[in-house]
């Protein structure tokens, strides 16, 4: 079709525009030309501004400055964004690194083990006697040293990470390593893909015809043969079994002059590679398999050093924290989704919220000088007035309304949030016993209203109270443990360190008392009997510890949403977290075209009452139509009830021409009485192809060439 | 709670499904046929396609102007690592570029039509290099260095070398981003899995931030979740626009014009009227004995054959065969087995179609 045959309505389609259109891509604008213009520029495309938006020189200047104030709050809270999420993108890898070390570090052991093993041959890397065909031992010569990595996650999108660790891991320790994803081992590119994958990256060149001997030839060079050479594959689950197999046979043939190991990552089970590979090439390896740490164990660790921890002072209200847990427990299960997720979170925060950027001085300051400092330069007063208009503010709304009694309420949040943060880790170290997981901790611990129900002393269940209780049946040892850790943890909150002092020392007392004791009856008594004295003795040291707990849970497990000023640092709107993350087309589209004068805002539909009227987005009509076929739609029927929707209407409306409520209407159904045949029809057809776009409707075939096909079943 | 929900959500899903199945089974009494709507001259039609009037263009309007308040936001998520995914009921073409040509002023914004068949990938990635190298010539401003060190010319460059240049560090980031719009991520261009994989590589560079639409209710199904996560870092935005999908839509086919009668006679006129005339009196035979015979499903071969013998059309059957594969080659004739096992040849044209023909090649 031309594009002459567009209609000039909204956007104008000027030939140059069309001819646009119909290229496949083109540079809309290049940036190094219109450096100077920032900001002002009004461009060919402010078609859209509202004819009534005529504006004056004044105004004009009027917008510039707050543009340019825009301009630079906008910064800020760009820097301020980047300081803090650099902060937790840091700690996030540091912790998942430290988490795996101790496997990377097994795994580089066993790849130098295996290496030094292959070196130590041409003979044969173990002879099995009791095998009767040569043509096995052979087998065995040529065998690929292969560790399995079991990741123990369903979805492979979190490994991805964990293997570029190990990878930096194992290159730091000397090896040459490559790693190959499931798209290197697709059927279309066959082996082919892999080996110039493996050549890019080992030899940093892309050749067109890519040869394992030009590998064998990089290897032999002086520099390079003294190190192992790793292959990594992750996302074992996806390989094209053809082509690994082909490749693991063409490995084998080499694997004398290029002592290659494999690593394979394996989701959950180590079976995989016995599903997906033939058994000559499974002959060919020689697996040794390895264990990551759970999903789990790895958010709780990252929950940890990102919420409780708190050394970004950026939180999240208790509403965010449980979509965030349901988000991992039921949606996804994924790390990387949920770290997505908390960045969105981040981003929303600090783009919404006028004072976010303060964070970045909290960060800073410990004592707050400078904070102050930072305020007055770059606090506007609207904004420093929006401070006092926060939600959580009414409580506490004695004091002047200036930078200092911000600055100090900001300074109490974050001393707050420190002992918060500390009693929480005490908490989940007592909850450790009962297996409570440092995600369910935190939504309780971040929950407002279960924290005036403890305080009232009627919350009876929860994970906090089983913590609690968990105390109070723990055996000395594990107890002396605990508080041990809770020493540790509560350095900075002195009332609560000496009771814990105090507790240990009485523990230490008890303790010596009963080793006296025992000493005094060693001739006595047995070894069994002092065993019973130690479990009998301690339960009001338990009682104690149990009541500590309680102490500081309610004394400075405060949650932030109980705080003033807390909206500065804190984000609690999930409904927008939920609608960045997770977009549904299928049911939002739908909505859409169901309720469209929900989102037009007109006046000539609103009044409809879910009934369909003329004045309807033609789309709209028809998806509303559709509603009442099954699930296939007979086209003529479907076009007579269109236009009967504009017939009927006009009737309705010939009837009811007197009363002065219709008069608007009147307009819209003499129109709608002229259209012809001709129009009715075109608007079908044009209705029929939106809904082709949005794939709401499957078009006929050729064997029932008078229906189309409902795709959607309701919301 | 939440599980309850879930599961009424599920049961209220397939319920409706079932309903509908169920609504399709008593409707299928409805054996109306779409010849049976007085379709209007395919020619007709089109003008008419092109000159439909937008409705409630002032709230079209309206809308559009509404997100423009949103535009220093979207510009912060893109700064911050994240692309932007537009979707909703509409076309969006022009937000997005109006977002690009006003919101994104200082930066090189590339543009790719997803809607059209015709989009190359490879030449996509080629231009998106050479844009960034253009851009890094200009604010490095030292000629001198300009060369790319015994690199090959981007276009005989490897889409992978493409994108580990795309992918470089050259500069701050921050600095030297060029932004890619594509509208129609989900269209019928850009649909297949290999161009999704390779447009979430250049997603993920470090010197692209990606702003796109769809459409599909289906489109999420695109991308699995390393893609949605780490290579185009989705962020959704909800933005309706109903506004017509007039370029989008432009190579779709209308459906009241492509099987109506007089489109199909006419077609089968002409391809007749290329034919020997006793290769048109056999096709007038068998449209003959169609019309006289309604309700059979086909005239059996050797039934034709003697016809056509009594009227000195065809002298052996394998003549009448050629005739028959020209037939069936310009879909002019199919078969069609009987119940008793017989193959049946029969004209796949509706009854006014098939006299329009029989009219128009006796003339």
């Amino acid at each position: 079709m031309a594009a002459s045959e567009i209609p000039n309505t909204s956007p104008p389609l000027t030939p140059e525009n069309a001819e646009k259109n119909l290229q496949p891509f083109f540079v809309l604008r290049t940036g190094k030309s219109d450096r100077k213009s920032t900001g002002k520029t009004r461009t060919k495309s402010d078609i859209f501004q509202l004819p009534s938006t005529c504006k004056s020189e004044k105004m004009e200047r009027k917008r510039a400055d707050e543009e340019h104030d825009d301009n630079k709050f906008q910064r800020l809270h760009m820097e301020a964004f980047a300081f803090v999420w650099s902060k937790i993108e840091s700690a996030v890898k540091d912790i998942l690194r430290k988490i795996s070390t101790r496997v990377f570090d097994d795994i580089n052991g066993w790849v130098q083990e295996s290496f030094n093993e292959i070196r130590s041959c041409g003979t044969p890397v173990f002879v099995d006697a009791t095998r009767f065909h040569p043509i096995v031992t052979e087998t065995i010569k040529k065998q690929l040293f292969t560790g399995l990595v079991c990741t123990k996650n369903i979805e492979h999108v979190d490994d991805i990470l964990t293997f570029e660790e190990l990878s930096l891991h194992l290159k730091s320790h000397g090896c040459h390593v490559a790693n190959l994803s499931f798209l290197d081992f697709s059927a279309k590119n066959g082996i082919g893909g892999c080996l110039r994958s493996l050549l890019r990256q080992f030899l940093a060149v892309t050749i067109d015809a890519a040869d394992i001997s030009i590998l064998a030839s990089w290897f032999s060079e002086e520099r390079n043969n003294d190190n192992p050479v790793v292959i990594i594959i992750d996302g074992l689950e996806r390989c094209c079994g053809s082509v690994l197999s082909d490749f693991v046979l063409m490995l084998s043939e080499w694997a004398i002059k290029i002592p290659i190991i494999l690593i394979m990552g394996v989701a959950t089970t180590l079976d995989t590679p016995r599903n997906i590979l033939p058994s000559n090439a499974l002959q060919k390896l020689r697996l040794f398999k390895f264990m990551l740490e759970s999903p789990a164990e790895r958010m709780d660790a990252i929950v940890e050093a990102v919420f409780v921890k708190q050394r970004f002072f950026f939180s999240v209200g208790h509403k965010v924290a449980i979509f965030l847990r349901n988000y991992f427990l039921r949606q996804d299960g994924t790390l990387t989704a949920f770290i997505r997720a908390l960045k969105i979170a981040c981003v929303e925060h600090f783009s919404e919220e006028p004072l976010s950027y303060v964070i970045n001085a909290l960060l800073a300051e410990e004592d707050g000088q400078g904070l102050w400092h930072v305020q007055d330069a770059s606090l506007p007063k609207s904004v420093l007035k929006y401070a006092f208009t926060l939600p959580s503010y009414d409580r506490t709304k004695r004091f002047k309304e200036s930078v200092e009694t911000l600055a100090h309420g900001l300074l109490e949040l974050k001393r707050s949030q420190i002992s918060w943060s500390k009693v929480t880790l005490c908490l989940y170290e007592a909850g450790k016993y009962h297996k409570i997981s440092m995600l369910d901790l935190l939504c309780e611990a971040l929950d407002p209203s279960s924290y005036t129900s403890r305080a009232d002393g009627h919350h009876k269940n929860g994970f906090i109270y089983q913590a609690v209780c968990k105390v109070r049946d723990l055996p000395a040892a594990s107890l002396c443990r605990l508080l041990e850790k809770w020493e540790r943890l509560t350095l900075d909150i002195n009332e609560i360190h000496d009771k814990v002092k105090e507790l240990q020392s009485l523990m230490n007392f008890e303790s010596r008392k009963c080793l006296n004791h025992d000493l005094m009856n060693i001739s006595k008594k047995n070894a069994s009997r002092r065993h019973l004295n130690i479990e009998s003795d301690p339960k009001p040291l338990n009682e104690r510890s149990a009541e500590l707990m309680e102490c500081m849970i309610r004394d400075y497990m405060l949650p932030i949403e109980c705080l003033p000023f807390h909206e500065i640092v804190c984000f609690k709107n999930v409904e927008k977290l939920r609608s960045a993350l997770i977009g549904d087309p299928r049911r939002i589209i739908q909505v859409d075209l169901l309720e469209s004068y929900k989102f037009l805002h007109c006046s000539c539909c609103r009044l409809s009452n879910n009934m369909i009227v003329p004045s309807m987005h033609d789309t709209s009509i028809m998806y509303t139509l559709a509603q009442e076929h099954g699930d296939l739609i007979n086209l003529h029927d479907w076009y007579q009830s269109f236009k009967a929707t504009f017939q009927n209407s006009a009737r309705k409306i010939h009837k009811l021409r007197q009363s002065p409520l219709t008069k608007k209407r009147k307009d819209i159904t003499d129109e709608s009485q002229s259209k012809s045949e001709v129009s009715l029809q075109a608007r079908f057809c044009k209705a029929v192809i939106e809904l082709q776009i949005t794939g709401l409707l499957r078009m006929p075939t050729k064997r029932r060439p008078d229906y189309v096909q409902r795709v959607a079943f309701g919301l | 709670m939440e599980t309850n929900d879930c599961d009424g959500e599920e049961f209220g899903f397939s319920r409706n499904y079932f309903l509908a199945k169920e609504l399709g089974g008593s409707a299928k009494k409805s054996t109306r046929k779409l010849s049976d709507i007085d379709l209007v001259d395919e020619q007709d039609l089109r003008a008419a396609v092109c000159s439909i009037e937008t409705k409630h263009e002032k709230e079209i309007m309206a809308l559009l102007h509404s997100y423009k308040s949103l535009y220093s936001k979207w510009v912060f998520q893109l700064r911050c690592g994240f692309g932007l995914l537009m979707y909703g009921f509409g076309s969006k073409k022009a937000l997005l570029e109006d977002f690009a040509s006003t919101a994104l002023t200082e930066y090189t914004v590339l543009v790719v039509n997803g809607y059209l068949q015709s989009v190359n990938i490879k030449q996509v990635g080629l231009a998106l290099a050479e844009a960034l190298w253009d851009l890094i010539k200009t604010k490095r401003r030292t000629p001198s260095k300009s060369q790319p060190k015994d690199q090959l010319p981007f276009n005989s460059r490897s889409i992978d070398d493409l994108l580990a240049f795309l992918d470089g560090k050259h500069m701050e980031e921050d600095d030297c981003i060029i932004y890619v719009v594509i509208h129609n991520i989900d269209g019928p261009g850009l649909r297949d899995s290999e161009t999704q994989q390779y447009l979430a590589r250049i997603a993920s560079c470090s010197h692209i931030r990606v702003i796109a639409s769809i459409d599909h209710v289906n489109a999420p199904l695109l991308w699995d979740m390393k893609m949605v996560h780490t290579q185009f870092n989705w962020w959704w935005h909800h933005v309706p626009m109903f506004a017509s999908y007039k370029i989008e839509g432009m190579f779709f086919p209308l459906i009241l014009a492509h099987s109506g009668t007089s489109q199909s006679a006419k077609t089968a006129a002409l391809v007749l009227q290329s034919l020997t005339p006793n290769a048109q009196s056999v096709f007038k035979v068998l449209a003959e004995y169609q019309l006289s015979h309604p309700d059979e499903e086909g005239m059996v071969l050797s039934n034709l054959y003697t016809i056509c013998r009594e009227r000195f059309l065809v002298s052996s059957q394998v003549t009448l065969n050629s005739h028959l594969t020209e037939f069936k080659d310009h879909e002019l004739v199919k078969t069609r087995r009987h119940s008793d096992g017989q193959d049946g040849l029969y004209i796949p044209l509706n009854k006014e179609a098939l006299e329009k023909v029989l009219l128009d090649i006796g003339q």
